[in-house]
């Protein structure tokens, strides 16, 4: 299927910094896309070029296989940085406006106020809703006429957990219809749960990309622990399916092959007549992963 | 472009500062007229009435449109203020992320900038014709000079249009006020008359950005002077010409910043 949307070497600099290098990745129909990456590694620029808001240095982009750039917008619903909405109105009103440039009409306002918990304020006006409300009125004014695509930057930023939780759900919610989800964020814990693919950006480069499952993957590590052990040490070694053996401390820490479970090494050192007083199946952190991938 | 007028007015229709401004425009503006017009407002000298000799046809259209060219200041301020609210609230990019393009938005105020001036020309006609028919007791001579109302519109398309420029630019409310302000009351007298010692047979000077539409709607009361004391004829097609050009300038000038500009 075709990319929902295109990117090639998309470059950026503000006076010496540069913000992007030669960016490229394309984002799958169907896919929730998280561009994941510390502070100030381009994200949001690069959010900003694909919504015309930044002017790139160099490279392309492309929604939908080519369409035209202003009517794919009207068919994008995005969140960038700060919700901004005329202060002055109300959030029904503000929501108008956003309708009538999007060309839709604005009967389904209501729909996305009660969607987002705000229905009961909609006639209060903006400045006087708090950092999270503005926060849900700007996911509102992204659902307007039910958007292919949504184009979230830190979707989460200023909101309470429950919120949090709302939000998320609503993500998968939308995904699970069929909407396209992209996503900037620097919580790690936020793309493993909702994304199912990933780019990782450092300084302005682009790290990697691809299924999440693929990209932050990592082996599996055992812990293991015997009365003799130097016999262990000895058995494992001709066990197959054990890419590496090393000795911490008082115990041996093993990188199995995957199909290799924590009961298979039990079972074999059973019937080698050595029995394990400690077996522990460490999961590398996503943490641990993504420090080894940005240094 | 309707759509686009459609949406700028929901912008305006919630917003107070609009209506206040609009307010003040629509009753000060006959009020200050008919304060001349009674000499509750005068500059006299020996006790003569100088400034209200002027409200019959054909002289009220000349009359009307410099006092109402002043009260244009509050229109221009309206226009910055609107447009720098864009840029601190950050709707501009809010605009053109729901899918309007960059020069759609620019568009749309520019769009504003012409159905102001629009409204304010008509409404300054129709104040004419009241007070030209309530001091010429007829309307048999009312379309002489009537031109001066096209002056009016040319004289509000271009402040406008600069004040337009300068909040794309400056981008800050009140800094841009503060420069526009500065620059229409002291900087460009002191250009206009440098300009004009160092170039007095061509008077460079008038043809300064919001100079050359205020040539064509001079204080009544220095056209009288001028013709007392025998000057050649003013060159009102080259006073029209150079507005016209400035507010083209105008326009592609704040085309061009926001093409190129981050947002």
């Amino acid at each position: 299927m075709e990319p929902v949307l295109s990117v090639q070497n998309l470059s950026k600099n503000y006076g010496l910094v540069q913000a992007l290098k030669n960016v490229s990745f394309n984002v799958p129909a169907g896919s929730v896309f998280g561009i994941l990456g510390p502070n100030g590694s381009g994200k949001t620029t690069l959010l900003g070029i694909i919504l015309d808001i930044i002017v790139p240095l160099g490279g392309q982009y492309s929604w939908f296989g080519g369409m035209d750039a202003v009517a794919a917008r009207r068919q994008i619903g995005s969140l960038l940085e700060t919700p901004n909405f005329y202060h002055y109105m109300s959030a029904f009103d503000n929501l108008a406006i956003s309708a009538a440039i999007k060309q839709r009409g604005a009967d389904d306002r209501i729909a996305v106020l009660e969607k987002t918990g705000l229905l009961q304020r909609k006639d209060s006006k903006f400045q006087t809703y708090s950092l999270g409300m503005k926060q849900r009125l700007a996911i509102a004014g992204t659902l307007l006429g039910g958007s292919r695509v949504l184009v979230f930057d830190e979707p989460t930023n200023g909101l309470d957990p429950a919120g949090i939780t709302e939000i998320r759900e609503l993500i998968r919610k939308l995904n699970s219809e069929g909407t396209t989800i992209i996503m900037a964020s620097h919580l790690l814990d936020e793309v493993e749960k909702v994304c199912t693919h990933v780019a990782i950006l450092k300084q302005g480069k682009l790290l990697v990309d691809g299924p999440v499952a693929d990209v932050l993957r990592s082996d599996d590590l055992l812990e293991v622990k015997a009365a003799d052990m130097a016999g262990l040490h000895n058995i494992l070694q001709s066990m197959n399916g054990i890419k590496n053996i090393q000795a911490v401390s008082d115990l041996l820490l093993l990188k199995c092959e995957t199909e290799i479970k924590a009961s298979d090494i039990n079972r074999y050192c059973m019937d080698k007549g050595i029995v394990l007083t400690h077996l522990v199946l460490k999961k590398k952190s996503l943490e641990t992963r993504f420090m080894e991938l940005t240094n | 472009m309707s759509s686009l007028l459609a949406i700028e007015w929901l912008k305006l229709k919630r917003y107070n500062t609009f209506w206040i401004l609009i307010c003040f425009f629509i009753v000060l503006l006959p009020l200050w007229n008919y304060c001349i017009l009674s000499g509750g407002i005068n500059v006299s000298g020996n006790g003569m009435k100088l400034i209200n000799q002027t409200y019959s046809f054909p002289g009220v259209w000349g009359n009307i449109g410099f006092w109402g060219s002043l009260f244009v200041v509050l229109l221009s301020i309206l226009i910055i203020i609107l447009t720098a609210n864009e840029f601190t609230f950050r709707t501009h990019r809010q605009n053109v992320i729901d899918g309007w393009s960059r020069l759609q938005f620019f568009h749309a105020k520019i769009l504003l900038v012409f159905a102001f001036s629009v409204a304010a020309t008509v409404y300054v006609f129709i104040l004419g014709a009241i007070f030209g028919y309530a001091n010429s007791g007829s309307f048999s001579s009312m379309f002489e000079g009537v031109e001066k109302v096209f002056y009016f519109f040319l004289f509000s398309l271009n402040y406008l249009g600069f004040a337009l420029l300068a909040s794309i630019v400056i981008r800050r409310s009140g800094l841009s006020i503060g420069m526009f302000l500065l620059y229409i009351f002291i900087i460009k007298n002191i250009l206009k008359g440098v300009l004009n010692f160092t170039n007095n047979d061509w008077n460079v000077g008038n043809y300064l950005p919001l100079q050359s539409c205020s040539e064509l709607l001079p204080f009544p009361l220095f056209e009288m002077l001028k013709g007392l004391m025998k000057q050649g004829p003013q060159p009102t097609t080259a006073y029209v010409l150079a507005s016209i050009a400035w507010a083209i300038i105008y326009y592609f000038a704040g085309r061009g910043i926001l093409l190129k500009r981050d947002w």
